[in-house]
């Protein structure tokens, strides 16, 4: 089955090349504890030369040589097509980091607290120096837990926990336990697929921010069962996530045709989705992600003859109208 | 009448950088090549004596632009420690003129063919340096993004800097003065005046190429290309309306010629040969003899900017920069394990070889 992308690039997000450099987005508001992290990934003894690129003025690293600054620079192209949108600044500078790639095994990328974390992402998909030689391991973002409240409303503390691979509540010590559980359901709503972690001090184990894996679509889908189980979800915010779980089978051609016209009509507002799918006549599972209108989806291993054939979708964006998703995907049903 | 001699390039001279090899500049005066890499190093080399002499070792931090004046009297380094360096040349004991630009990676700069003026990129903004005042004369505000290339008219009047959404000219009787905008939707990768000051040349990321004539805003546009526009080159000699352009585009040489009547466009050619990224290319003065390096490991050189006749090898790991001597004598070019090398042509006679 070939899922056709809309814009005028072939894009393709698939990284299936060996001896690419992972790529850790940092995102988060400032003073939420990025440049702790910072930190803590360039002093841990993790056997991992990294190389860092900053976009806020902290005190990051200071002994080592692979600190380097950029300005965010938004690039647009094909007259604002928003999956083309990338960042001129990171496509200049890994060009020229990319020569002393001998150097670095990993690259940690810290974005402003301002940033759409979408064109970060994108670039590594879109450009084509980028696709090969990097491959993005995460998105990981850290929420003040205390000043978080103040941030609500702004789109970008929205988007930096919706492209979220991996959140970190951080400062818990300066919350009530109450106000962290109720924080960490009202992102989980908006967020079903990301894992979160309480810290204090940005304190974490390196093996749950590096070498994540989050874009390999060899990775199991993991949506945490209690939502795919909950019947009816609330959405107090604009930005939430959505999860269909459809036993039967898809009749590929509609399926086609449905994410077509669904990317075309409300990529800019699906930030992220993954889903696993069992199409009629396949005797492979076919799994996909997709950030904005990009779109990555391929066979995967057969389904065993122990599991129960199913479809599992989790769209993560802004306005999703999930009754309309619902019947939309069961019509493709065969 | 037919040629009866064939160019053809014969090794002279190689050696070894300690990492991939990112600059390679030749002065236009004396038989030397200065060549850099992403260690830091800086060598000068005479392929004449075969002298080597080392600038500036290894220190860990990229060295990534580089080029001498026209007078040949200094050559400027510049990359990731953000230390614009100015040496006189010949080297002399004393330590070279540095202008320090912490958190800034100085990735291009040029000097005025005509006088001792260095241009230089920092972000989104350009400066010039007077070598003989020891100041800066101007700080041009690029505003749109990084700048990402830029060049001076051949006559030394003009500075073209590119980057997001255009190329902005500068006049040098009046840098106060608003540049000229040449605009178009996407990023200005890299730009090439024509020798002959007549045409300027925009490769883009969205996979089009740019020509103005250079008193014109109103450019032809070429498209088909297989990825970004990344690098250019002009011809030095005439082919019929104008000097032949190169470009390169994924593993792709193109070649363009501009069709005869003024108004008219440019008719391209494709050279298929690399397999790999085209990393570099340029003709040899006075000759429409392209080299073009590309990740595969190959040089090949094009005799009339149409067919391959030679291909040149040395880089296992791919070819990352050449340039030729500009006395069309040699040529060199280096690679991404550090690999450098020196090729000097030789005229055989079609026969007697």
């Amino acid at each position: 089955m070939i899922i056709v992308p809309f814009c005028v690039h072939d894009l393709i997000m698939v990284n299936t090349a060996i001896n690419t450099v992972p790529v850790t987005v940092l995102t988060g508001y400032l003073g939420a504890g990025k440049t702790t992290l910072l930190n803590r990934i360039l002093t841990h003894e993790h056997g991992k030369k990294v190389a860092v690129i900053v976009n806020e003025f902290g005190e990051v690293g200071i002994d080592n040589q692979l600190v380097i600054d950029a300005d965010e620079e938004i690039f647009e192209m094909n007259n604002g097509c928003i999956c083309c949108t990338v960042r001129g600044d990171l496509i200049r500078i890994i060009g020229n980091l990319m020569k002393r790639r001998d150097k670095f095994d990993h690259l940690v990328i810290e974005t402003t607290g301002l940033a759409d974390p979408a064109p970060v992402i994108q670039t590594f998909f879109v450009d084509e120096d980028m696709q090969g030689r990097l491959n993005l391991d995460a998105v990981v973002t850290v929420v003040d837990v205390k000043h978080i409240h103040d941030h609500w409303e702004a789109d970008e503390a929205q988007e930096q926990i919706a492209f979220a691979d991996v959140i970190l509540l951080n400062k818990t010590d300066l919350v009530s336990e109450a106000d962290l559980a109720a924080l960490e359901a009202r992102i989980h709503a908006m967020n079903a697929m990301a894992k979160v972690h309480r810290t204090r001090d940005a304190a974490i184990a390196m093996e749950a921010i590096l070498g994540v894996n989050a874009f390999d679509l060899n990775r199991a889908l993991e949506v945490d069962p209690k939502f795919l189980d909950e019947d009816a979800h609330e959405h107090d915010e604009t930005v939430g996530s959505i999860a269909l779980v459809e036993a039967g089978a898809l009749d590929g051609q509609k399926l086609n045709s449905w994410l077509s016209e669904l990317l075309q009509t409300q990529g800019p507002d699906i930030f992220r989705m993954k889903g696993i799918l069992n199409i009629d006549g396949e005797d492979q599972r076919f799994v996909f992600q997709g950030v904005h209108m990009l779109f990555d989806g391929r066979a995967d291993r057969p389904w065993k003859p122990t599991e129960t054939r199913k479809n599992e979708l989790v769209f993560i964006g802004r306005n999703l109208n999930e009754a309309q998703l619902q019947e939309d995907f069961r019509a493709c049903l065969v | 009448m037919p040629s009866v001699t064939k160019t053809s390039l014969d090794l002279c001279q190689r050696g070894h950088l300690n990492d991939y090899v990112t600059a390679i500049a030749w002065s236009s005066k004396q038989p030397t090549l200065a060549i850099a890499s992403a260690a830091g190093e800086i060598r000068l080399v005479n392929p004449e004596t075969q002298q080597e002499n080392c600038l500036q070792e290894a220190n860990g931090e990229s060295i990534d632009c580089l080029a001498f004046s026209s007078d040949g009297q200094y050559l400027a380094a510049g990359g990731q420690s953000g230390q614009l360096l100015i040496w006189p040349i010949p080297p002399s004991s004393h330590s070279p003129t540095i202008l320090s630009h912490p958190r800034t990676w100085l990735d291009s700069l040029a000097w005025n063919p005509t006088h001792n003026e260095l241009a230089f990129s920092l972000g989104r903004y350009a400066q010039v340096w007077d070598i003989e005042a020891g100041d800066v004369i101007t700080t041009l505000q690029f505003e749109n993004s990084s700048i990402l290339d830029m060049g001076w008219h051949p006559q030394g009047n003009h500075l073209a800097v590119s980057g997001h959404q255009g190329v902005k000219i500068w006049h040098r009787d009046d840098w106060d003065a608003d540049p000229e905008v040449r605009e178009m939707a996407a990023a200005s990768m890299a730009i090439a005046l024509s020798p002959d000051g007549q045409y300027l040349a925009s490769g883009n990321l969205d996979r089009t190429l740019l020509v103005w004539p250079f008193d014109s805003a109103d450019p032809w546009q070429m498209r088909g290309f297989p990825g970004k526009v990344r690098q250019l080159a002009w011809s030095d000699v005439t082919v019929g309306q104008a000097p032949l352009l190169a470009t390169a585009s994924g593993n792709n040489v193109v070649i363009w010629r501009k069709q005869s009547d003024a108004s008219d466009g440019w008719d391209a050619e494709v050279l298929n040969l690399h397999e790999q990224r085209v990393n570099a290319i340029a003709f040899q003065p006075r000759s429409t003899l392209l080299a073009s390096a590309a990740e595969d490991g190959w040089i090949g050189l094009w005799h009339k900017a149409q067919r391959a006749n030679q291909i040149l090898e040395g880089a296992s790991q791919g070819f990352s920069i050449l340039g030729w001597s500009p006395n069309g004598k040699w040529l060199a070019a280096g690679g991404q394990q550090g690999e450098w090398l020196v090729w000097q042509q030789s005229h055989r006679g079609r026969g007697f070889g």
